[in-house]
């Protein structure tokens, strides 16, 4: 037993030093790439955790690298972390990317770009960020840091619920209190909702788990429709409302492509690939050093679209406008 | 490499705070307090929003120290006065204090590269200027890790600080010396929590930022620190080498590491257990899976249960 002890404790403290010298070995080398002549910069990109959304701004972060013109191994290679939504790891993964001389990092929601922002100050390191709704109120809107902010637009969204839906006065939604993206579109919603004809009922939730009370009691309240935020526990558990609201009858709008896949009736939305394509050119500019972060404010999308799902519309026995259904995108695939 | 070994430290040592705190009640009370989810943040949002007022970096820490304490103080009271059970008096603190986080900072704050911290306030450019921001986040994170740790064992050592430790061991004790051992249990969540808001408040000024749930798995990654901490000084108490030092007058206090060093040595070691994760070179989303394998292997080797643990 002793012997087996001993011969554990050989294995931990030389899996400890490989690993150790194994990063740092793979960090010196990398380091070396970017400052050497000719030799490949390094982007670290850091993403807060698995979610469609994010994974799609990063997709679209590659590809608009690639449109700029820049070539994967040649011109930069990637070092893609993922957070699983831990702020501690975000933080280590952002100090890892510092350590091995990143050229560029990316920060894919807030906390992600925050720790890469903090990470970067020592060596003076640009940070590009994307899908944060608000970086003004961040404060990540000067520096050395740029990105792509995913703000909803609301009034389109406000526009498309009058038209398809003349009735209509009272509109719920659900937001998680701690999300900063969502407190800021919920107080866009509740500027703009007068001006259309509504009121919004908003409920707060502080976890997931509390999504499905907050829907039911909006319900109860006889909210004519919902509209979703980006709000990460609500799009999470996006199958659970709809089966709530389709026996209620009540349409659900959502704020993304991937949520009238899944049985929103319709949208005025964010493509979170287009979101991600524009900030890989916005990165680009920084790599090849035609531009600073700091001449470069943050950029919003430049369109939105109208997403539509016909058979979700069906169900709730609404129409679709002719002028809306014009511009409107049918991606639907359940309802 | 070296970079990495820096920052890494810096955050092992940074985290040692709440450690300690969570030390105390995990290990020294037995007494499991998930207040520490919500104390952290609640640290970190009250150092943002005065650091955001222009108060001095230092004079915030002892604010949000200060607003712990008060966390711990409201634990303590609902567990000891009101007689809730201790694991749910933690989950009422928690969860209500989560809503007065909100209140405080709402739920995100970035501080301004512009704004001073503790790492670049005058007195340490003073000292430290000639190093690079992280030698100098390295070193203050050093002095201050040492600094609770040592004050943490001056006061077990008191008259107080016994009693606090009987509290855990024996609580029959304390009621038989005529002392009450409901305040001594309330002093020791005040003093934990008042520990984990500084860690939070500490972090907030490294990272410039503060984020609503920051606070998630805050308990778990304490609890993990204190048992992997205390699993390797055991293993080493009871080594060969730890038994030579023994004799040797002099090496004497070395063999018989305490209670604060070991969560100090699980706190970074937990911290390079991510990082090693990080650069194995494995996809993304296995970061997890490889940390708690690393764990695994940590709490194997470290074995069963041997000599008891120093508290001071």
């Amino acid at each position: 037993m002793k012997n087996l002890k001993k011969l554990f404790c050989g294995v931990l403290s030389l899996a400890m030093v490989l690993g150790l010298a194994a990063c740092g070995g793979g960090n010196g080398d990398r380091g070396n790439a970017a400052q050497g002549e000719g030799k490949v910069p390094i982007i670290g990109v850091s993403q807060y955790g698995q979610h469609a959304s994010l994974n799609n701004c990063r997709e679209g972060f590659l590809k608009g690298l690639e449109e700029a013109g820049l070539k994967e191994g040649t011109d930069y290679t990637i070092d893609y972390q993922n957070a699983s939504f831990d702020d501690n790891m975000a933080i280590q993964i952002a100090q890892a990317f510092s350590a091995e001389d990143a050229a560029l990092m990316v920060g894919i929601a807030t906390s992600a770009a925050t720790a890469c922002y903090a990470a970067a100050e020592d060596k003076d390191i640009p940070v590009i960020f994307t899908a944060i709704t608000d970086p003004v109120g961040a404060k990540l809107d000067s520096g050395n840091i740029t990105g792509t902010s995913d703000v909803l637009p609301v009034e389109g969204q406000l526009k498309l619920i009058r038209a398809l839906q003349p009735e209509a006065k009272r509109i719920g939604i659900v937001y998680t209190t701690s999300e900063a993206n969502s407190v800021y579109s919920l107080g866009v919603y509740q500027e703009k909702a007068a001006a259309y004809g509504f009121t919004i009922e908003a409920v707060g939730i502080t976890a997931q788990a509390e999504v499905t009370q907050a829907v039911d009691s909006l319900i109860a309240k006889g909210v004519d429709c919902f509209s979703n935020l980006t709000d990460n526990n609500v799009v999470g558990v996006l199958g659970s409302i709809l089966e709530k609201t389709n026996e209620a009858k009540i349409p659900v709008y959502g704020s993304e492509i991937e949520q009238m896949k899944l049985g929103c009736v319709a949208g005025a939305g964010l493509d979170y690939i287009q979101l991600g394509i524009q900030t890989g050119k916005l990165a680009a500019k920084v790599l090849t050093g035609e531009a600073v972060c700091q001449d470069l404010p943050y950029e919003v999308i430049e369109n939105f679209s109208l997403y539509t799902n016909s058979k979700a519309l069906a169900k709730m026995g609404l129409t679709l406008p002719d002028e809306v259904a014009k511009t409107a995108q049918e991606v639907g695939e359940t309802a | 490499m070296s970079d990495l070994i820096v920052s890494t430290l810096t955050q092992g040592l940074i985290y040692a705070l709440l450690s300690y705190g969570v030390y105390i009640t995990y290990s020294v009370l037995d007494f499991p307090d998930l207040t520490v989810d919500s104390s952290f943040p609640l640290g970190a949002a009250v150092t943002a929003i005065l650091l955001l007022g222009g108060v001095n970096p230092w004079l915030t820490l002892l604010c949000a120290a200060g607003a712990g304490a008060v966390a711990g103080l409201c634990t303590g009271f609902i567990h000891v006065r009101l007689g809730v059970r201790d694991l749910l008096a933690g989950i009422i603190t928690m969860t209500a204090l989560s809503s007065i986080n909100l209140v405080i900072a709402g739920s995100n704050v970035t501080v301004e590269r512009a704004i001073d911290t503790i790492f670049t306030s005058p007195p340490v450019m003073a000292l430290l200027g000639d190093l690079t921001l992280s030698g100098r986040k390295l070193v203050v994170a050093l002095v201050l890790a040492v600094a609770v740790k040592v004050l943490l064992d001056l006061y077990f050592c008191t008259k107080s600080g016994l009693l606090l430790r009987a509290v855990g061991d024996n609580s029959t004790l304390v009621t038989a010396l005529a002392k009450n051992k409901g305040n001594m249990k309330v002093l020791g969540v005040v003093i934990a929590n008042a520990l984990v808001a500084l860690c939070g408040g500490v972090l907030c000024q490294e990272q410039r930022s503060y984020s609503a749930v920051m606070g998630i798995g805050q308990v778990v990654f304490g609890l993990a620190t204190v048992i992997i901490g205390i699993s390797i000084i055991r293993f080493f108490a009871r080594s060969k080498v730890a038994q030579g030092m023994r004799k040797v007058k002099g090496l004497r206090f070395l063999a018989t590491p305490k209670g604060t060093t070991a969560v100090l040595l699980g706190s970074i070691l937990y911290k390079f257990c991510v990082q090693i994760a990080i650069n194995a070179g494995l996809p993304a989303h296995m970061l997890k899976f490889i940390t708690a394998a690393l764990f695994l292997v940590v709490l194997v080797v470290a074995g069963r249960r041997g000599e008891e643990i120093i508290h001071a």
